[in-house]
């Protein structure tokens, strides 16, 4: 799912090369932590945060099937 | 940095298309989604027209009532994704359509009933009749619904998740 989160970031920003995504594994969920450039913030949280809940839904989504929590940070 | 779609003001279909593609195919192979779709450029656009996109994708397959859970939320956010993937202007956004069976095609058709409900009782009870708080999108469809409809008009009040189309009787201040 690392590849997902990385994927769609990679897309949306200016600078793909400062694309970043961790996994944190734990027993229940998964914490997929992304890094990008900061002038791309904005990019990746969209207008009233709508890009960033776009991703979460299809995170969740991808979660669901496979019984495991998916979350998304983004992170400053 | 991607190529831009749009030329003169104008959404070049093809390589939009192709290019929604890409961004599909990538994130169901990622996602695992069980999702087949298709891709229809349509021919020819009318200014304003309601029910034709440009581009219009519609899902189908195993995983398709996950796609509409909750009021269609993953396709909406696979639409979101899609349109930022491009990276459209906010008024070229509805040339794109994402659908599924009947799905968004139905939530039109009744977003249009309901305005022609409403405006019918504000010409009636010359009171204004707010909505609940929906989508710029859905929003849209109703002020494009009344128009040109005699004797109302149409606002929107509220910010961000909470904004609400308002229709007021049309001498209204």
């Amino acid at each position: 799912m690392k590849e997902l989160v990385e994927a769609i970031a990679k897309a949306l920003v200016d600078n793909p090369e400062q694309v970043q995504v961790r996994a944190v594994e734990g027993e229940q969920v998964t914490v997929l932590e992304l890094r990008v450039h900061p002038t791309d913030l904005g990019k990746v949280i969209g207008r009233q945060g709508r890009t960033a809940k776009s991703i979460r839904t299809i995170l969740g989504a991808a979660g669901m099937k496979l019984k495991k929590r998916l979350t998304l940070e983004i992170l400053e | 940095m991607p190529a831009s779609f749009v030329r003169d003001g104008r959404l070049d279909r093809e390589a939009a298309a192709a290019e929604i593609r890409r961004c599909l195919d990538t994130i169901l192979r990622c996602a695992r989604f069980h999702l087949n779709y298709r891709v229809d450029i349509a021919p020819t656009l009318e200014a304003e027209d309601l029910e034709t996109a440009e581009i219009a994708v519609n899902f189908d397959g195993p995983d398709k009532p996950l796609l509409l859970e909750r009021n269609g939320d993953l396709l909406k956010a696979l639409e979101h994704i899609a349109v930022r993937w491009l990276r459209l202007e906010p008024q070229l956004h509805n040339r794109v359509r994402f659908d599924c069976g009947n799905f968004r095609a139905s939530r039109i058709a009744e977003l249009r009933l309901s305005a022609e409900v409403a405006a019918e009782r504000v010409r009636q009870t010359r009171e204004a009749f707010r909505f609940q708080p929906m989508a710029a999108r859905d929003r849209r469809i109703i002020h494009l619904a009344l128009k040109d409809q005699p004797g109302v008009r149409t606002g929107s009040e509220g910010e961000g998740d909470m904004r609400q189309v308002v229709i007021f009787p049309a001498d209204a201040k």
